[in-house]
Formats: C-alpha cells, structure tokens, sequence
C-alpha cells in the first residue's frame, strides 16, 4: 500500500505541466537520436545532457530517461523503412521489419513495434515499482565489501559478454578504470596522473569523454559520405494492422516482454541479445515461424518488446543497487550524479519524491512515445531525407555545446576531440568500448569501497571472502571471467572453429 | 584440394597488422607508466590502501592483457580492420581544433558560423542559401537559444570591438 501511495504521489510530481513538457521533448529527442544512424543511444544522451543542466533534479532526469528510451522506438524507424537499424538493439527488425516494408506493410509493422515497445516498456515499469521497495531494503544491508564485490560481478559480466575477445574487453574496462582515477585521490587527497594541469584536479570530464568516444569517433570512421537514402513514409492507412495481425502479434509481445524483462536485469546484457532471443524465441514457438524472414509480423513484434522491456528493466539494477547495466544507463548515472543523486538504495531513502516522480514519469514516457510514434510516422522519416552534410555538421555543434558547457570551458573541447581519436583507434583495433564506459562510471565508487573495505580490516583482504554475500559475489565474478577457460575441455573439433 | 593441403597444417601467411602491434605496444606502454607512477604514489599507508594500490593494479591488468593479446595475435593474426577516411578525420580534427582555440578569442557565433560554413559549404559542397541559413542557426540561433532558454552561457567574444557588437 505504501508502495502505491509513494507511487500516486509520483504521478503528481510528474503530471505538472514542467514535467510533461520535459518527458515529452526527451521522448521526441530521443526518437529523433534513434533515427539518425551516425549518432548512437549513449552519445546521443550525454550530448543532451548541457540540455538539462539548469533544470531541477526530477526534470533534469525525467527528460533523460524520456531520451534514453525514446531512441529504442526511434531506431526502429529506421531498421523497418530503410532496411538500417537505428541502434543495435533493432537490427534484426531489419529482417521482418523490411520484408513487411517490401510487400506494403510497414505502417503495420511500425504500430506493431509502438505498440509492443509500449506493452513491454510499461510491464518492465510496474516490475521496477514491485522490485524497489524489496531490493532497496537489501540493498541497504550492504556494506562496502558487498557493494565492492557487486560491482565485480557487474563488471565481470560486461567483460565478459562483450565481444569476441575478452582480452580486448579488460584492456578497455582497465582504461576506463584509468581514465576514472585522473584527478584527486577520494581518500587521501593525493593529485593523481594529473600531469601538472590544475584543469585536471577534478578529473576528466565525463560527458567530454563519452561524447567523443562514441559520438565523435563514430562520425571520424565514416568510410564516405552516405547518399540520402530515398524514403517513402507510408500513408495513414497503411498504420492500422489487421485483426489478424494483431491475434499473432499478442502472444510474440508476451514472449518478448519476458524475455526483455529477465536479460535487462543482467549487467553487462545489451538490448541487443534481447532481441536476438525473443527472436530466436519465436522461430521455435511461433505457429507461424516458416514465414519469419519473409515478413511475419512476430519478427517485429517479438525484438521490439523485447528491446523495449530490456531498456525499462535495466533501469532496476540502476534505481536499486546503483549498477548501471549498460553503457547508456552508465551515461543516466553520470547524470544523477551530476544532479547530487546517489542511484541505489539510499535513493529511496533521501530523496524518495525524486526516486518516484522519475518512475511514474517512465510510465507516461512509454505512453507519449506511443501517442507520438504512430501518428508522426512520416515526419521522423523525413529527419532522413536532411543531407548527411548538414546532419555531420549539425552533430558536431551539439558536440562541441555538449562537451564545453559542463564546465563552460574549451579545454573540454579538447579532451573532447583526444578521445574520439582514442575512440577511432579503439574501434580500428575492434576494441569494445562499453566496459570503458561502464568502468568510467563506476571506478570512483569501486577504488572507493575497495580501499573503505581494507581500512575496516586494516589491510586483511580476507574481508571480501568472510562475510556471505560479498563472498557469493567474489564468487561468481570468478566464474564469469574464468569460464572461458573451461572451452580447453571442449573437443579439439569445436576449438578449430574461429567463433568458440 | 590436394592430401597434402588436408595432412599438413596451414601454415598462417597473414602477419600482424602494424597497427595492432602499434596499439599492443601503446597500451603495455601506458600500463607500465601507470605501474611506475603509482609506485611513487603510495600503495600502502598506515591508514591501509595508498592512493596507488588502485592504478597499480590496474595497471599491471593492462600490461599482462598486452602480452597475452600479444601473444594471441603472433598465434593467429586478427582480421585487419578497414582503414579509415584519413582525409575526412584531418578535416574534421583540425576544424574542431582550431574552433576550440579561437572560441574564446572570437567568441561562440563568429567562431561556430566559419566552423559550420566550412563543413557545409567547403566540405558538404552545400549552395550558398542552404549554408549560410544552416551556419546561422546552429552559430547565432544556438547562441540565443542556449543563453536565452535554457540559461547556458556559450562563449562571446575577448575582443572588445567585437563584444560591443554582440558577437
């Protein structure tokens, strides 16, 4: 009851009409980064942070939430007309999504994908209201060494689902750690790879950081200047699916909100293999599954609730325990941060109102997104008939706003402009750069209960391994990293193909 | 495909890319000057951890991973990734760095409205209407929309003929 309560009085805060205003232009933002293909989900939030910067805690973060899973609608877009998914977690809404596109059934396809982002987004919400009450009074069972030990098991399992190599994974999470250590020592006081540079004492500003990573480094590694691709939006008529089509979708979204739900609480879990499950989830129980390819609506509805339901679950892990369980989530938490909010259990102790104003927010969010997705069909479309010219150079004065009003000033410009060339020879050398992002976030607050945790022991490291939970963490971090090495039992047959 | 080619190993032909090996030898660098650095800043007080427990170990994460990637790669070479548009990342490095040194010399509009003409209507090959509208949006227009809205002040200019003009 007090759950419901807290969360009526959140539907207050977020209903003012500031609030709506700020929910619904991060949800048009956010639609309008999904579509653009040179800008991906992460940049495209840290870019539209300066946005937020004199605006109060609940709006600052209700308006990036609405961004953060405004771009999971909008890069279906994309993925279902031109055949080019916005952001990764559609890619294989490609298949179906284009194929519906093909035989004139694209506006069916993208209010299926609405509609399914919406039902999953909004399932994933009422799990976050049902999980936070119950974790957070776990979480404040936790002490340093649990929350150190927490944070390798998050860790852990982006470096380990990363990529194809899990060497390149912890080169990339140790130069996030190394980069999150410039500036003064949280406990000692001690200027550290500064360099010399007062600039530096405060450390490296993040957003510069993340904007050039992942924004600018994707603009320098263009191959040529893509053509504007013809687009043909499709007309209001064509929106309304079938009865028919509606009976099939249903059972698709259920599979996909499930699916969504359960891998988005996993740090490290992109929206991406969510997707790729609900999909594979439906070649194998699908009553339809021989037209998936050829342009069965499950194959739309499936991945699209499934990217949804991932993007709101893995806000739980965040609003909980203070993991961000995604790159782009990691960016969200920079932002609290940035706003004077500790995600985590204490969240919903301090600044409770704040905690649940921004979740009923997600609530309206999914259904403004809804309200704007399916009518506005043909106007997100003509975002890409804009010349790749005039949007490069657009997306570079948002960098640039982005990157020098965090501090008002050029030298994050510059640090800006360094790593994106850090972020273009990472990419060159097929380095993953999320476990950077996510280090970057969470290395302070790591370095932090590490060497809280030695000084409560005076130096026994044992601490980790004595108490029970930190112990089951420790743990299971181990076994996520060195699971790798049980592949040297496999058959010699199965170690000859390049993917085991 | 001949007995011998099945019987016999293949021998790799493919060597490792310059740049890989480029990139190896740059982070065991980095990881070493983390190692030697965070010695001279302590790894233990008598409080406990020392400021440099933390990179220290760090670092020597990075150098161990750039002798085994090291070693993967002399074992079997990785796919050499596509190069990049070197002529599109000297174009657009050097424009950002030269706005960034002159943006608090001549001010934000001034500053980003030679920024944008360059990419639009040098590098875009954009017409002059398309340009000059776009460059005086995302210039002037940002700058009042930024000041004005959203309270974020954007650079102006040092010079003072040019602050008494707005610029």
């Amino acid at each position: 009851m007090d759950t419901l309560n807290e969360l009526l009085n959140g539907f207050a805060a977020a209903m003012t009409w500031q609030n709506l205003l700020f929910a619904f232009l991060g949800c048009l933002l956010g639609t309008i980064i999904g579509v653009l293909p040179g800008i991906g989900p992460v940049a495209g939030v840290a870019l539209l942070i300066p946005l937020t910067l004199n605006l109060d805690a609940t709006g600052a973060i209700i308006m990036l939430c609405a961004i953060f899973y405004g771009t999971a609608y909008g890069g279906t877009i994309t993925s279902v007309l031109l055949n080019t998914p916005g952001e990764a977690a559609s890619a294989i809404t490609t298949i179906d999504g284009y194929a519906m596109t093909k035989i004139g059934k694209a506006g069916a396809a993208l209010t299926i994908a609405a509609v399914g982002s919406f039902v999953g987004g909004t399932v994933a919400t009422i799990g976050l209201v049902a999980a936070a009450k119950p974790l957070g009074e776990l979480g404040l069972l936790v002490g340093p060494p649990e929350f150190f030990a927490l944070m390798v098991v998050g860790i852990s399992l982006l470096v380990a689902l990363a990529g194809k190599s899990m060497v390149k994974a912890v080169i990339s999470g140790a130069l996030g750690l190394l980069i999150a250590m410039v500036g003064i020592d949280p406990v000692a006081g001690a200027p550290r790879f500064t360099f010399g540079m007062d600039r530096l004492l405060d450390g490296v500003s993040f957003v510069a950081v993340i904007v050039g990573v992942f924004g600018l480094s994707e603009l320098l590694s263009y191959r040529k200047d893509t053509a504007t691709p013809t687009v043909h939006a499709p007309n209001l008529r064509s929106l309304l699916p079938t009865r028919g089509e509606w009976r099939r979708s249903a059972p698709a979204m259920a599979r996909g909100t499930g699916i969504g739900f359960g891998l988005g609480l996993i740090p490290g879990m992109t929206g991406s293999v969510s997707s790729l499950l609900a999909y594979g989830a439906e070649k194998k129980f699908s009553r339809h599954r021989h037209e998936l390819g050829k342009g069965a609506i499950e194959g739309v509805a499936g991945p699209e609730t499934a990217n949804n339901s991932h993007a709101n679950a893995a806000l739980i892990p965040l609003f909980t325990l203070g993991i961000p369980a995604s790159p782009t989530i990691a960016v969200l938490m920079g932002a609290f941060l940035q706003q004077g909010l500790t995600p985590g259990p204490t969240l919903f102790t301090e600044h409770s109102e704040i905690a649940w104003a921004i979740i009923a927010s997600l609530f309206i969010g999914n259904l403004l997104l809804l309200l704007l997705n399916v009518p506005l069909v043909g106007l997100w479309t003509s975002i890409l008939r804009v010349p790749s010219s005039i949007l490069t150079a657009l997306i570079l004065l948002f960098m640039v706003i982005g990157a020098y009003t965090i501090n008002f000033s050029v030298f994050d410009v510059f640090v800006m402009i360094g790593f994106g060339l850090l972020g273009l020879a990472l990419r060159h050398l097929d380095i993953p750069l999320a476990p950077m992002v996510l280090t970057l976030v969470l290395g302070p607050l790591m370095e932090r209960s590490l060497r809280e945790s030695l000084e409560i022991s005076q130096g026994d490291f044992s601490i980790f391994t004595s108490r029970p939970i930190s112990a089951v963490l420790i743990g299971l971090g181990l076994l996520i990293v060195f699971s790798p090495l049980l592949k040297l039992r496999k058959p010699k047959a199965l170690n000859e193909d390049p993917e085991t | 495909m001949t007995t011998k080619s099945v019987t016999t190993a293949p021998k790799s032909t493919v060597r490792v890319a310059p740049s890989v090996l480029a990139g190896i030898g740059a982070f065991a660098a980095v990881g070493a000057y983390v190692l030697v650095t965070s010695i001279d800043l302590g790894l233990w007080t008598s409080l406990g951890p020392g400021p440099g427990l933390f990179p220290f170990a760090m670092g020597a994460v990075l150098v161990a991973m750039a002798v085994v990637w090291l070693l993967q790669e002399l074992r079997r070479p990785s796919e050499t990734a596509e190069g990049v548009d070197l002529g599109l990342v000297i174009a657009v490095v050097l424009s950002l760095v030269i706005l960034a040194a002159v943006m608090d010399l001549i001010g934000f509009q001034l500053g980003m409205f030679l920024f944008l003409m360059y990419h639009l209507k040098l590098r875009g090959r954009r017409g002059w209407p398309s340009s000059v509208i776009t460059a005086l949006a995302g210039s002037f227009g940002a700058f009042y929309a930024f000041n004005y809205g959203l309270n974020v002040s954007l650079p102006v200019s040092a010079f003072p003929l040019l602050n008494t003009i707005g610029l």
